[in-house]
């Protein structure tokens, strides 16, 4: 019942062919619509649904909309009342609005970020199929990235003002989606100022990530890998390709996660994130990092901000 | 290959760049510091300068952070600039957080 999954990201991007080339080439997607828009469609080998990636070209990068797949048919309505009766507005897409998906419903989060919750989506299948399948194919180009898992956005934060865009996701997410807290950041003279959240659905440490910062915007969009020699194997193709790399491989004491951060050509943060992390439940107790602890949180063994990590974004 | 000089006037660095490299890849490989270095897509919008004597070629840059007119004036992003005769620049680029202003709040 309720959300099941991050379903798919829709990012700007300023060109193209040189998106296509690293979601392609480097991040290993492959393209499987187009639309008359010139929206390209493209999905990860180890997803089934038609895909989870949009690019739309656009005069800026950053993220349009982020989608969640929902079980059922009726929780579409379910949801939609909860999110009204919340006091947020929600439109109706018709079926087909969102390419190859039933009806939909959309709506914003508090903190600005465009969200979409839909039940059903054109099934292309694993490129491994579901009969006596091998445990990876062998085509398929770049770091072969399995599935886009998850997202962070960035949300207004500023107390001072009295302006907390992640306390209020984080609620709304909580009450209304039924969303667990996995893990949190607490900030401020008292400890009191949820500056950070990391909330799930599935049985990951994160779907989605809020953090705090100066405007809205998408921090990242991280796609899975195995694990840590894979997340090697990905910084090198990516060192080959000459992608431009924020943070290179690292363990997250948030999630515990081995990742690599880096850009795609339109200034969009990717991430692979590889690794169970741990294994999260509804009744799981949610973890709390201190102001002190924040940054051995997101990069473990430096304790220290990585390049412009929080400062840049689109 | 023919490096042209560009020179940072906020801090009197100067540094060579070939008209295939744009102004910010050349800075960072060559270690130099001056210009704000995030995305290197013409995204984030960190690498803001203003050309004020030179010639340049751009490629496609986010319009949420430079518009069409500062582009004709020479206000351009770095990463997405290739200096086309030496260039004398000026940084405009800030990070997203007051650079100036220390963290209160962790993150902000
Ligand atoms: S570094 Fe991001 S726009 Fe140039």
């Amino acid at each position: 019942m309720g959300v099941m999954r991050i379903g798919h990201i829709n990012l700007r991007v300023l060109d193209m062919d040189a998106a296509l080339d690293h979601y392609e080439n480097t991040m290993g997607l492959s393209v499987t619509d187009r639309d008359a828009d010139g929206n390209v469609y493209l999905k990860c080998w180890d997803e089934w649904d038609k895909y989870s990636v949009i690019l739309t070209e656009a005069d800026s990068a950053g993220m349009n909309s982020i989608a969640f797949k929902v079980e059922k048919d009726a929780d579409l309505d379910a949801l939609k009342k909860r999110i009204t009766d919340y006091g947020i507005d929600v439109t109706d897409m018709a079926p087909g609005e969102m390419n190859g998906c039933g009806r939909a419903i959309r709506f914003n989060l508090p903190s600005g970020h465009d969200m979409r919750l839909y039940a059903e989506k054109e099934f292309l299948g694993k490129a491994v199929g579901t009969l006596n399948p091998e445990p990876w194919p062998d085509e398929g180009k770049g770091v072969k990235a399995h599935w886009l898992d998850h997202a962070l956005l960035m949300c207004e934060l500023d107390p001072e003002r009295g302006v907390n865009k992640v306390a209020e996701n984080t609620k709304f997410m909580k009450e209304v989606l039924d969303f667990h807290l996995g893990e949190q950041v607490l900030v401020g003279p008292d400890g009191d100022i949820q500056a950070a959240t990391w909330m799930f659905r599935t049985s990951t440490p994160h779907d989605i990530a809020f953090v705090g910062g100066p405007e809205m915007g998408l921090h990242h969009v991280a796609f899975f890998l195995d694990e840590w020699n894979d997340v090697l194997k990905a910084a090198d193709i990516m060192a080959k390709r000459k992608v431009k790399m924020d943070v290179t491989p690292q363990r997250h004491g948030i999630t515990r996660g081995y990742t690599i951060y880096f850009f795609d050509p339109s200034g969009n943060r990717n991430e692979t994130f590889a690794g169970l992390g741990y294994l999260a439940q509804p009744d799981m107790p949610p973890i709390t990092w201190t102001e002190e602890n924040l940054w051995r949180g997101i990069f473990y063994h430096t304790g220290e901000e990585a390049g412009a990590f929080t400062t840049v974004y689109t | 290959m023919t490096k042209n000089v560009v020179t940072i006037l906020d801090t009197g660095e100067t540094y060579g760049c070939a008209g295939e490299e744009n102004l910010l890849d050349a800075m960072v490989r060559l270690g130099r510091k001056g210009i704000p270095s995030g995305c290197h897509g013409g995204g984030c919008g960190v690498c803001k300068i203003h050309i004020v004597d030179g010639a340049w070629r751009g490629k496609a840059m986010s319009r949420e952070h430079v518009s069409r007119e500062e582009e004709a004036h020479g206000i351009v992003l770095a990463c997405r600039a290739y200096p086309a005769s030496d260039v004398t620049l000026k940084v405009l680029g800030k990070m997203k957080k007051a650079v100036c202003r220390e963290r209160k709040y962790g993150l902000v």
